[in-house]
């Protein structure tokens, strides 16, 4: 802890103050090889779609290395702030990491410059880390895609959005899945949106989560670095939502509960 | 001129007696345990005596708005790049003071050749456990700890009598508007002990005035809250409610 005669003067940017203080973002290692072809190493399935009253955000448990299963309680949404969350997939480190960066980033912003961060800026936010890391991405090391849904004020509305490894942002306006089983239910959320019983963005809070759940737990189904829910050991999907009071995590009992009534089979 | 020690001492006494003069403006910030968590705040001509730290830490100054801002950067330095290298759970209070901020500031006040910092601060936290701490440093650098709310002031009589009195009255188990209440009656009380200046003519002389020409800054730390960072500006419900039960 280390008292700066000159404090930060760079308007609210919390990264250059990282970087002040000596810490580095690993663009790459420099002497390692290049892995030539290489494919991205997701083992998850998280997704994101706007339901009635703002944006549902899920993701399975599991972490893997390899063939090998290393965690099932792997929290893979995260809060950033009151009004944003990102769901993650990839290399947890960086990705652990980008998450942390960007929390502190934008608390700081909004502490030291006494107004929030614009909803552009933070989308940004994300970018520029996304972009210092493509070193790490291309090597193969640190690739990392995720899901960023946040809830702009100035239109009132929640807003998903995806990137790619070179921190380009998209922003969707149904939904959206990344990971290794996002494949898998991608067309399912199309079709649902297209031909279900009502529009994804019609749909109320309570569907919208029991087509959450079922849509990972077909995921891992499908693909072995998705977990299932494991009920017998308290092992549920991440479940929240975002909306214009703030991001909402359901807590176990609630999801047990939903998990029990969206997995009955009719 | 400073070689020989009494020189030395006097130069830090005739600092003494320039900040304190520059201080007597300030209008006091009060901080007080409530039932929920704890509540700072104070009147003033322009805004800028409340801020948020750190998730579970707030900050209430006195003195030059630029030297206010000064130190606030740096706790807001200090506090983000340690909550992000080690913990949030390990950006206390009293880190902050101690190893942080005091020492720079006694230094400073010290280094008679450099200008002092014009400020009393109020560094209050809910700590992890629930328990609220309360703060103050002195522009020198000093700083204490109080357990049942404190406040600081531009005159140190105002300052120490709000202490006094902030202690006879069980704020702790005060609901947010009996506590906003209280404490507000307190700030009406003491601006009688004021000193008369000419510079202070223009000070409101009501607590009708104060509402109506000046700021009201409030906010509290709140377990209440299902946020990570607990600090909560006081709602404008909060102060209507204030304002018709104390004017």
């Amino acid at each position: 802890m280390k008292f700066q005669s000159e404090p930060n003067t760079s308007a609210g940017e919390f990264f250059e103050l990282l970087e002040n203080s000596g810490y580095r973002w690993h663009a790459k290692i420099e002497g390692a090889a290049k892995q030539n072809g290489f494919t991205v190493p997701q083992g998850t399935t998280v997704l994101a779609f706007h339901f009635k009253d703002g944006v549902l955000v899920a993701g399975d448990r599991r972490a893997t290395a390899g063939n090998s299963i290393m965690y099932e309680l792997c929290d893979k949404v995260i809060p950033i702030d009151s009004h944003t969350l990102m769901a993650i997939a990839g290399v947890p480190a960086t990705a652990f990491e980008m998450a942390r960066v960007l929390s502190h980033n934008f608390e700081y912003y909004r502490r030291s410059q006494l107004q929030s961060m614009s909803t552009e800026g933070k989308i940004r936010a994300l970018s520029k880390l996304l972009k210092e890391n493509v070193g790490m991405a291309v090597q193969g090391l640190g690739v990392v895609s995720p899901i960023f849904a946040i809830y702009d004020p100035a239109i009132k509305k929640s807003r998903i959005h995806f990137y790619d490894m070179l921190g380009a942002d998209f922003q969707i306006r149904t939904h959206t899945a990344t990971g290794s089983g996002s494949q898998i239910i991608r067309g399912i959320l199309e079709h649902e949106d297209l031909w279900g019983e009502k529009p994804l963005a019609e749909r109320t809070r309570e569907q919208a989560m029991t087509l959450a759940i079922r849509l990972l737990q077909t995921a891992a189904l499908f693909d072995s670095a998705t977990g299932q829910a494991r009920p017998e050991d308290d092992i549920f999907p991440t479940l929240a939502t975002l909306t214009e009071e703030g991001y909402r995590f359901l807590g176990d009992d609630e999801t047990a509960k939903i998990f029990k009534t969206s997995t009955e089979r009719g | 001129m400073f070689e020989e020690p009494y020189r030395w001492m006097e130069a830090v006494s005739t600092r003494h007696n320039y900040v304190q003069e520059k201080l007597k403006m300030g209008q006091p910030v009060m901080a007080v345990p409530y039932n929920e968590g704890l509540l700072i705040f104070g009147f003033a001509p322009q805004p800028g005596k409340i801020f948020e730290v750190y998730d579970r830490i707030a900050l209430g100054g006195v003195g030059h708005p630029a030297d206010v801002e000064r130190l606030r950067m740096n706790l807001l330095d200090m506090a983000h790049l340690e909550g992000f290298n080690r913990s949030a759970q390990d950006v206390t209070s009293a880190r902050l003071l101690q190893f942080g901020i005091a020492p720079a500031l006694k230094q400073n006040f010290e280094e008679i050749q450099r200008a002092p910092y014009i400020i009393r601060m109020l560094l209050v936290e809910l700590d992890n456990e629930g328990k609220p701490n309360f703060f103050r440093m002195n522009y020198d650098g000093h700083w204490e700890t109080f357990k049942n709310g404190t406040a600081i002031a531009g005159e140190e009589k105002v300052m120490d009598w709000l202490q006094k009195e902030i202690q006879k009255q069980p704020f702790a188990t005060y609901s947010l508007d009996q506590a906003l209440q209280q404490a507000c009656k307190l700030w009406d009380e003491s601006r009688k002990l004021e000193s008369d200046d000419e510079a202070k003519k223009d000070i409101p002389e009501t607590l009708q005035e104060a509402f109506d020409q000046w700021y009201l800054e409030g906010a509290v730390l709140t377990e209440k809250s299902a946020r990570k960072a607990i600090y909560r500006p006081l709602s404008k419900d909060e102060i209507e409610r204030l304002k018709s039960s104390t004017v």
